[in-house]
């Protein structure tokens, strides 16, 4: 591991020298001119963000990459196989013989295809609620967000509470009023994943809701006025000018949600723990690597998922883009 | 003349009369109100529960006293606090928290800080491969590297024990991002700065202390309260790596791992539960109180990220 580390550093080194001396050689028709006391000051004042990005930026990627191709395991690190695409053929075999990790798979999928329009759909009605310059909008924007303030890990752990299966949780309690029977939401397959997004889209969607906002203060107010005499209605003005105003903004927050979304780990992790119905795609790769120490069968999880999340994010630029 | 154009304006900006601005006032606080007491009943939920005993928890159930306060007890609250503190031990993971967090946060500063001034304002050689790689990392979306950082910090560098703290503080305190956010920042900084101190005999290292950190207060605010913000909020990464001396005992987790932990002693009440909680929440509403504008600043760094 330690000599992988050090041919990737030397790499690394020999490209920087490398460009280096190319930039030193060049220099005089470049009319650029170094003096050795800036060079060496500016190297020193380098070193440390060089040395502590090659440890825990670069060589992270470079391993995770890496190690997809391998039968790492933590319990035997001086002990690394090559086993070709070996761990990728493992992957899909356990998605075809409907395993966790296609649990994994269905369960991310739900969270992202039920999260995303629910957080952003949110944010932007609370958006341009508070837009409204009617008295009281400045304290129902901070009750908007005030949940963003709560940690994901308490966020779970209070909502466990409320979701709590015996009679005197909050939720049970409350439907009991209607009769209804106490239920365990975070058991029952059918209810996990909903109540998981909900809590999810309640704790982040005050976020997104400040990014809308700064979308909208920078549309002018002229164009409403306009749109006003030309006798829009309400819901012409949003469609003509506030929706066109907003695209860029609405690009950034759906791919940064989406993104967010797919790695969803905190939640189903300290709410139910690792169970076919909540467990997902991160939480998956999580207890491979870690709890079960086969980083290589991880990583080439992690590999196959940066490659969908990457392709998916580039669609949704492209598809946006074309619209402009 | 003018006078005239406004009036032939059809209904603009004045058909709105006074009765029927009250009412939408009036409207917008019920509807505004309604918007939030959903989104605050879980909060106001944990507020109140954190005053009860756990009888006085089952009591109330069902009815709107799961939402107030038992005021007829306030003993109750202060035994559920006091619990948390002393039994618990919270305030010791607290301290963990603030040590971390203060440290990385200086370290992060220097770090990224110094790199971003020589990034924006100094000519070396080998520039461009550095420039190539900042875009090149902050440009690729990488899934999880926690596991293989996880090995470099466990099996390559061992860091085991007391030292595996590094472990915690260390991957924090680089931050390609803020490298990015402090070339862009310093770059912008006028050169005259600069040079009247050189004419007053500062070195380079000096300089950058001196004139450009003063400088760019609004920047090194913001990335101090997001680095406070990211390692108060961290708990898996901690949990990973930090040892337990023994059964029960992390004396060196900081507060959110430690507040998984908390969750599983056995009879722990729902209102200890909450006012863990709440005292691990209160620092974090404190910066999000103190530090507005540089958290809206920040919000708008993130949108550079594209």
């Amino acid at each position: 591991m330690t000599g992988s580390a050090l041919i990737i550093a030397a790499v690394f080194v020999a490209g920087f020298v490398g460009i280096a001396i190319y930039d030193i050689a060049t220099s005089r028709r470049r009319k650029e001119k170094y003096r050795f006391g800036t060079v060496a000051t500016a190297y020193l004042m380098l070193i440390p963000a060089l040395v502590l990005a090659f440890l825990f930026v670069l060589l992270p990627i470079l391993y995770s990459l890496g190690y997809a191709f391998t039968d790492y395991n933590l319990l035997k690190p001086n002990n690394i196989k090559y086993v070709g695409f070996d761990q990728f053929k493992k992957v899909f075999e356990e998605i075809g013989e409907k395993g966790t990790l296609y649990h994994a798979l269905i369960n991310t999928l739900v969270f992202v295809v039920g999260v995303v329009p629910l957080q952003i759909g949110l944010a932007l009605l609370l958006a341009l609620f508070v837009n409204k310059p009617l008295k009281g909008s400045k304290i129902f924007k901070v009750c908007f967000f005030a949940p963003v303030v709560i940690s994901l890990s308490v966020t779970s752990f209070l909502w466990l509470q409320i979701l709590s299966p015996s009679e005197s949780g909050l939720l049970n309690s409350l439907l009991g009023i209607f009769g209804a029977e106490p239920h365990d939401w975070l058991r029952d397959p059918a209810t996990a994943m909903p109540c998981i997004i909900v809590l999810s889209a309640w704790q982040g969607c005050g976020y997104q809701m400040l990014i809308f906002l700064s979308g909208l203060t920078n549309i002018r107010q002229e164009l409403y006025e306009a749109a006003s005499l030309d006798g829009a209605g309400a819901w012409r003005k949003f469609t003509l000018v506030t929706w066109p105003g907003l695209r860029s903004t609405f690009i950034y927050i759906i791919i940064t949600v989406f993104i967010g979304a797919c790695r969803i780990l905190t939640q189903p992790m300290l709410m139910t723990g690792y169970q076919n119905h909540t467990v997902t795609l991160s939480y998956y790769m999580y207890q491979q690597g870690y709890s079960y120490r086969h980083v290589g069968y991880s990583s080439a999880v992690a590999l196959l998922m940066t490659i969908v999340i990457g392709t998916v994010t580039l669609i949704q630029r492209r598809a946006f883009r074309e619209k402009n | 003349m003018k006078k005239q154009l406004y009036e032939d304006l059809p209904n603009f900006k004045r058909n709105k009369t006074p009765v029927k601005k009250t009412v939408g006032q009036i409207i917008y606080i019920i509807v505004g109100t309604i918007l939030s007491l959903i989104f605050l009943f879980p909060i106001i939920y944990m507020l109140a529960t954190s005053t009860k005993s756990e009888s006085a928890y089952a009591a109330s159930a069902g009815s709107l006293a799961m939402f107030l306060p038992d005021f007829a007890n306030l003993g109750e609250a202060a035994k559920n606090y006091g619990n948390v503190f002393s039994n618990y031990g919270i305030w010791r993971y607290a301290v963990n928290s603030f040590t971390y967090a203060a440290i990385v946060i200086v370290l992060n500063i220097l770090v990224n800080g110094l790199a971003g001034y020589v990034m924006a304002k100094l000519r070396f050689p080998g520039k461009r491969f550095l420039s190539f790689m900042i875009i090149f990392l902050i440009v690729v979306p990488v899934e999880t590297s926690i596991i293989p950082l996880y090995s470099i910090v466990k099996i390559m560098l061992g860091l085991k024990n007391t030292m595996s703290v590094l472990g915690v503080i260390l991957p924090a305190t680089i931050s390609i991002f803020n490298v990015f956010l402090f070339m862009q920042f310093f770059g912008n900084i006028p050169q005259e700065y600069e040079e009247a101190a050189r004419i007053d005999g500062a070195n380079t290292l000096g300089v950058f202390f001196k004139v450009i950190l003063p400088l760019s207060k609004p920047i090194v605010a913001t990335v101090a309260v997001f680095c406070f913000i990211g390692v108060w909020n961290d708990y898996l990464w901690p949990s990973m790596i930090l040892p337990y001396a023994s059964e029960g005992q992390w004396p060196l987790y900081p507060i959110q791992s430690a507040l998984t932990t908390i969750q599983s002693i056995q009879g722990i009440t729902t209102g200890e539960i909450m006012a863990s909680l709440i005292v691990t929440s209160i620092p974090i509403f404190v910066i999000y109180v103190l530090a507005q504008k540089y958290i809206v600043q920040g919000f708008g760094t993130a949108g550079l990220k594209m």
